[in-house]
């Protein structure tokens, strides 16, 4: 029951859901929210090629760098999102249309 | 490869009747089906214990609270009162249900499972004794750790859900204060990894001994900050005054469960006192020498050598000493956060932020590069040995 | 069989919560089915030896991701124009009916894409050697430390980037209103 196929299909159907929160959201946490589950999705993977392709833990230390980021990203992109809000009273990611205020 | 209370018992004769019994009986191995069933009794027994340590931890504070502050405290039901705990258990399964008509249900009967998920599921890693621990993971703090911050969640959705605004100025403030607090705590548990060499609590215990000298707190000057600053935290984290913020009976009504009625509301306290006790016990594990027992005691090999005792029975003997020594510092250090709760006054919020940010967390941060250097320049010694070094060799000098 | 019991609940929390992720159309309930969707990734990892990355899996999302999203929810709660500069009526922040049929699109065909590339691994993946389970701590540590200590630095340098970096940004300034 635990093979790589399974583990595949988990990480597949992962991305597949993250993809579809991103497009189908408005909302600018909600498509972070998506974004988290594309970067654990790929993080799965290469857990999964580790044991079950190479047993040298490589896929380990990319995931721990995958979450690494998936963190420093949330925290810089809330943090955007939270001065976006400061601004137009709107997380609506049709109203971040403009560069310059 | 992991050590459990499975591979303790398996030691035993009996163990191995019964397995081998089960297997002839059914036809099949029986081990794993034994270790199941092992683990289902002992993780009873413990959510057992625990639950009547959360229930006689409210009996404490009232009765501690009344002492130093020369009342008598609860001493109607049963002998001295014992029994109150189970009254206001009944009580709060009786009292009614109560459902804020704008809360979000799904969220708000969520958010007390949470927390009380977040507690118990770190219970599997709390050292007991050397044989009494439910899993020794070899990523055992650090998956404490992880549990623990669920608790943080509960408590946020809880003052989200209720629809209140006590509520949800007592759930922001919990979460700000839970999730500040863990950066000084979890930083002077790394300081202490660093010393023990490894993240299972088998390893960190075992690189103390039963002697005062031996245990972490004494090992060097930063480790003996490093308590400090790790109980300070552990009071925040499991909002204890004088950290009480998020509950503050006297500003937010009672915080993020002012809306909560009933066993919902019990499921919160539950979790705030069994959370007190994990946290004494991951300082008594850390610090104070977990389950050592002074003069190797605890393995039993004493009783069987010098009183000939059967190996089996003088090693439960050696068990039931580490479990008494457990529990007797972490219920002395359980004594010691009731004791503070009722003698210091509350913080405000900024004060609290300030705390935290400006003092524990680059004093942790120190610590960490203390210990790391200590370890460097002394070969992992501690203070004592040292010490004992240098007046052996001054002896011989002479 | 204990294995393939925690990996059946594992897979189960995973794929619910991030079905009820797309399902949902409440942003709170969204973040709550998304924190049980990454502690049956955790679940995941544990099933196949990954101790370690299982437990950070845990610190990381549910101490410190799931709560800053949370935040951000609470801190940006207000209900902001419906209608854009326009004045044009804006699609409904967590979509509509056509939204989704357009994600349900290009789900489909990045679908198509992935089994595109996958279909070689299902082929043949007869002779591969399945590693036993060990702890992985210290020969993870090792490799930090070693291998890829440049990637390690780096990352930590990223860390503290994005911790001033979200500090800088998201303070409040005086001219909030331009």
């Amino acid at each position: 029951m635990i093979s790589l196929g399974a583990y595949l299909g988990i990480s597949f159907i992962l991305f597949i859901c993250g993809i579809m929160v991103m497009i189908a959201r408005k909302n600018i946490i909600a498509i972070l929210l998506g974004i988290e589950l594309i970067l654990n999705a790929s993080a799965l993977n290469f857990a999964a090629y580790t044991k079950f392709v190479n047993g040298n833990l490589e896929g380990h230390i990319m995931a721990l760098f995958i979450i690494i980021t998936a963190a420093a990203e949330s925290a810089v992109g809330l943090g955007i999102v939270i001065r976006f809000f400061q601004l137009r009273e709107s997380i609506h990611i049709d109203d971040a249309s403009t560069l310059q205020n | 490869m992991n050590s459990t209370v499975v591979s303790y018992l398996s030691q035993s004769n009996e163990f191995q009747n019964i397995h081998a019994w089960l297997s002839k009986a059914l036809g099949f191995d029986a081990s794993s089906l034994m270790a199941f069933v092992i683990f289902a009794i002992v993780a009873l027994i413990i959510v057992g214990v625990m639950a009547t340590i959360g229930g006689a931890g409210t009996y404490a504070e009232r009765k501690i609270s009344a002492d130093l502050q020369a009342r008598v405290g609860p001493n109607r039901v049963g002998p001295f009162g014992l029994l109150q705990f189970l009254a206001d258990g009944v009580k709060m399964i009786l009292k009614e249900d109560i459902i804020t008509t704008n809360a979000d249900k799904f969220v708000f009967n969520l958010a007390p499972v949470m927390c009380l998920v977040g507690v118990f599921a770190t219970l599997a890693v709390v050292p007991y004794s050397s044989g009494f621990i439910l899993a020794d993971l070899n990523v055992g703090i650090f998956y404490l750790v992880g549990m623990a911050s669920l608790v943080g969640v509960g408590v946020f959705l809880g003052g989200y859900a209720s629809n209140s605004k006590w509520s949800l100025l007592g759930g922001m403030r919990g979460a700000s204060q839970i999730i500040s607090y863990e950066i000084p705590a979890t930083i002077t548990i790394i300081s202490i990894v660093l010393l023990a060499g490894g993240l299972s609590m088998k390893t960190l215990i075992g690189a103390q001994g039963g002697g005062m000298q031996d245990w972490f707190i004494l090992h060097n000057p930063f480790a003996f900050i490093g308590f400090f600053v790790y109980f300070i935290s552990a009071l925040a984290e499991t909002n204890r005054a004088p950290f009480d913020l998020p509950e503050a009976e006297s500003e937010l009504v009672s915080g993020y469960h002012t809306e909560y009625t009933g066993m919902k509301f019990g499921l919160f306290a539950l979790a705030e006192y069994i959370e007190v006790f994990v946290v004494c016990g991951v300082a008594v594990a850390l610090f104070l020498g977990g389950y050592n027992v002074p003069f190797d005691l605890g393995t039993g090999a004493l009783f069987s050598k010098s009183l000939g005792l059967d190996s089996m029975l003088s090693q439960n003997i050696g068990q039931l000493l580490q479990l008494g020594a457990f529990f007797t510092k972490t219920l002395a250090l359980y004594y010691v956060v009731i004791w503070v709760r009722w003698t210091l006054p509350r913080l405000r919020v900024d004060q609290l932020m300030t705390l935290c940010w400006k003092y524990l967390t680059p004093i942790a941060i120190f610590n960490l590069l203390g210990c790391a250097v200590w370890m460097y320049a002394f070969d992992g010694k501690s203070i004592f040995a040292l010490i004992m070094a240098a007046t052996a060799g001054g002896g011989a000098h002479h | 069989m204990f294995a393939n019991t925690l990996f059946l609940l594992s897979a189960v929390l995973t794929l619910a919560g991030a079905v009820l992720v797309v399902y949902s159309q409440n942003l709170m309930h969204a973040c709550i089915y998304l924190l049980a969707s990454l502690f049956g990734v955790a679940g995941l990892y544990a099933c196949i030896g990954a101790d370690f990355l299982a437990a950070t899996q845990l610190v990381v999302y549910a101490g410190g991701v799931i709560i800053l999203m949370l935040f951000a929810i609470m801190l940006t709660g207000g209900t902001g124009n419906r209608t854009n500069k326009y004045g044009l009526e804006k699609i409904p922040a967590m979509g509509n009916k056509k939204t989704f049929m357009i994600a349900a699109f290009a789900a489909i065909v990045s679908a198509l894409i992935v089994i595109k590339v996958t279909i070689p691994v299902f082929q043949n993946n007869k002779n591969l050697i399945v590693a036993a389970n060990a702890p992985t701590v210290e020969r993870i540590g090792t490799l930090l430390a070693t291998d890829h200590i440049l990637a390690f630095e780096i990352s930590s340098v990223m860390l503290l980037g994005a911790l001033i970096g979200a500090a800088v940004i998201s303070r409040p300034r005086k001219e909030i209103h331009d």
